[in-house]
């Protein structure tokens, strides 16, 4: 078990500065999750914690110790890859096997641990098999073993989860998440799946072009996002953003006036679809398109302020196509942002038109 | 939808077409497209066929100063036959059983004609070289022309000389383009790409071109006429494609499996070892195949840069063998081709396997 520290980390590729800057500390026995789209920076991180790539700058840390130098091997630092990366000519058996060849654990021990590991993830019965006879779910079970069998002070996953079906995926992420918690083992998952960081991690570290926008707990980042790129990053169905001009008190989007406070100038208000209500008070629109989505009902309206989403509970549409609706909202639950430099003004807040 | 439309469909009181006109149309087409293709596949099979088996029939019935060609007609009787009736039962077989009781059948029919026809001519007397290293003027004295034979060494040792060079060189160049490759594969290096198009284009130059060169290269650093001139010889013109052939096996081992065993407490080297040869072993085989074979059929390089008959290869007896006797006896001479045939023989059928997969493994991995 380790704690982590970037200090002022740089990671550069030729002359493409993919990490900057980066300074993060993970706590002993913690599981955070690396968030972000395609190309910001996690995976890169991800492999400069397994060994993989040499930060160009900066200080890596295990434990207080930096670890810059270090070899992939000699680290102790299990992963798991998205493609799960097991080795297709050994058996199951030789696979979780084959970290503790490197060890020179005593052969009974080892096949002792290789047992216990299986059993942890439930594979002891596929030992004999070739990965190629696994299914998916298997296969990502077995390279999980792998990854705990040598008992590492770090556990790595690089999107475990994206090449699962929806239902395993489910399963996978309950799974991991207790094994996690029972093993205490430190844990770093990368994923741009806003749901499986948000299900499984204690802390989520957002990322943008190999920048930290955020970081937080899944209920810090979800309602009370730092900028308006974690604000539209989070939460699905997305948030609504509607940009307008503040003075004395009002927003003044397209004819629509919203009263605000504590901000004034060129801001971006965010509503999330779930916060938002139809009633007898609020801004106009027509429903323009409905989607039943189980236990909620999504309505595509169009507003003066543009295409609104809202989320309401229940399964069966309460509002048919075309109707002409009134949203309205809590100022609670409305989010304002400085368009300029896309941040969060704490405090603010709008009111939905009466 | 689907259930609905098929449940009109059978419904549906009157038939919108001659169903039974378009499905023997349908038939016969299929009919008429399997006897082309079985006609050419008859008429492309007997020229390959033929020459191979002449030259068995040859090796093991011809007489010396006997010019022959009876036996020659008879066992065409057998083969031509043979071989379209073969096609045939491919064609006209119902189920896997019955082409495979067909084939034999007609394999069974014609072992008996042959034996039949053939069978009385056959003897091993032309094989004489394998026990008298100075068969040519046995041979000649058969006829009373004993002067000026060519002086053989043992065949066994042009054997010798033969898998010497063969496995040599595929041993090097197994090892070199398998290194040289998974660099090329794996690394970023100032002149890489220039290098894999360098890598063509020595491909595409007729290497007789250089065969001058070559010769005067070897006789100054002292290589000429020695087995280890003409193995590096072929090491530097068989190793290009086998490393490209290569590199497109290793580019498609994913990176993935070897970080893993990276951070599982591998070095470098055994991750290579352990993990991504054995990923690539379908393509060591198949380079290691062909370069094997290339050394083996090997003859113009082996002419011009051997010249003491105690380095001769299997090639080269051959070609004095054909030089020497071969208007006295060309039953030695078919002879000798049969024994020089028949390890690239085993050898293919041996890999055919692998080499069946590098058609399909170079492409897509």
């Amino acid at each position: 078990m380790a704690k982590i520290e970037f200090r002022n980390v740089v990671k550069r590729f030729g002359k493409v500065e993919v990490i900057p800057d980066m300074n993060l500390v993970i706590e002993d026995g913690e599981f955070v999750a690396l968030l972000g789209p395609s190309g910001c920076g996690k995976s890169t991180s991800l492999f400069m914690l397994a060994g993989i790539y040499v930060p160009s700058g900066g200080e890596l840390l295990f434990d207080g110790h930096v670890v810059n130098e270090v070899e992939a091997r000699d680290r102790n630092v299990g992963i798991v890859f998205q493609s799960y990366a097991l080795y297709p000519h050994m058996s199951v058996r030789d696979n979780i096997l084959f970290p503790l060849r490197f060890k020179k654990t005593p052969h009974e021990e080892a096949l002792g641990r290789v047992k216990a590991a299986a059993e942890l993830v439930r594979v002891a019965e596929l030992l004999e098999r070739r990965p190629s006879e696994l299914s998916g779910g298997q296969q990502q079970r077995v390279a999980l073993a792998r990854a705990l069998v040598k008992e590492p002070q770090l556990l790595l996953l690089d999107e475990p989860l994206s090449n699962l079906d929806a239902t395993l995926r489910l399963s996978m992420r309950t799974e991991i998440k207790s094994l996690q918690e029972k093993l205490g083992v430190t844990t770093v998952l990368v994923t741009h799946d806003q749901i499986e960081a948000t299900t499984m991690a204690d802390r989520i570290i957002c990322m943008r072009a190999g920048r930290i926008e955020q970081i937080g707990t899944p209920d810090d980042l979800y309602l009370r996002p730092s900028s308006l790129f974690v604000a539209s990053f989070i939460g699905s169905p997305p948030i609504n953003l509607i940009a307008g001009e503040a003075q004395s008190g009002t927003v003044t989007v397209n004819g629509a006036r919203f009263p605000i406070e504590g901000a004034s100038g060129a801001v971006t208000v965010g509503l999330r679809p779930e916060h938002l209500k139809f009633g007898d008070a609020g801004f106009v629109g027509r429903i323009a398109q409905i989607e039943p989505m189980g236990r909620e009902i999504l309505y595509v309206v169009e507003t003066n302020i543009g295409t609104v989403r809202v989320l309401e509970q229940g399964s069966s549409a309460g509002y048919p196509l075309g109707e002409e609706v009134k949203i309205g909202f809590l100022p609670g639950h409305s989010l304002v942002f400085e368009t300029a430099r896309q941040k969060l003004i704490a405090g603010a807040h709008v009111r939905a038109p009466a | 939808m689907a259930g609905e439309a098929i449940s009109t469909a059978t419904t549906a009181p009157e038939p919108l077409a001659d169903w039974d006109a378009l499905a023997a149309r349908a038939r016969n087409l299929r009919r008429t497209k399997a006897v082309v293709l079985y006609a050419f596949l008859i008429a492309v099979s007997l020229p390959i066929i033929l020459p191979y088996f002449w030259l068995v029939t040859i090796a093991f019935s011809a007489k010396t100063g006997v010019a022959e060609t009876a036996v020659l007609w008879r066992s065409m009787a057998v083969v031509v036959p043979t071989v379209i009736a073969l096609w045939l039962a491919a064609a006209f077989a119902q189920s896997r059983r019955q082409t495979w009781i067909g084939m034999a059948v007609i394999a069974a029919v014609a072992v008996i004609a042959f034996t039949l026809l053939v069978g009385p001519d056959l003897h091993v007397g032309n094989f004489i070289f394998l026990w008298e290293p100075d068969f040519a003027s046995v041979v000649r004295s058969r006829i009373g022309e004993v002067k000026g034979a060519v002086q053989f060494p043992n065949v066994w040792h042009a054997f010798a000389n033969s898998i010497l060079i063969a496995g040599a060189q595929t041993a090097i160049v197994v090892t070199v383009a398998s290194l040289a490759a998974y660099y090329l594969s794996r690394f970023q290096f100032p002149g890489r790409s220039a290098m894999l198009r360098s890598l063509l284009v020595l491909h595409a130059f007729p290497v007789m071109t250089l065969i001058v060169p070559m010769f005067l290269m070897l006789y100054w650093i002292g290589l000429l006429d020695t087995l280890a001139g003409v193995i590096l010889v072929l090491v530097a013109f068989e190793l290009p494609f086998a490393i490209f052939i290569m590199k497109g096996f290793f580019d498609a081992v994913p990176w993935d499996i070897e970080m893993s065993a990276l951070t599982d407490g591998a070095s470098r080297r055994q991750a290579f070892l352990k993990i991504v040869l054995p990923q690539v072993r379908n393509g060591i085989l198949a380079i290691a195949v062909f370069t094997f074979i290339r050394g083996w059929e090997e003859y113009i390089f082996v002419f011009t840069f051997l010249i003491r008959n105690t380095n001769w290869t299997m090639s080269l007896y051959m070609y004095w063998a054909r030089d020497d006797v071969m208007g006295v006896d060309y039953g030695v001479v078919s002879a000798v081709g049969v024994f020089y045939l028949v390890p690239s023989l085993i050898l293919y059928m041996a890999a055919q396997r692998y080499l069946m997969q590098m058609s399909i493994g170079g492409v897509k991995g």
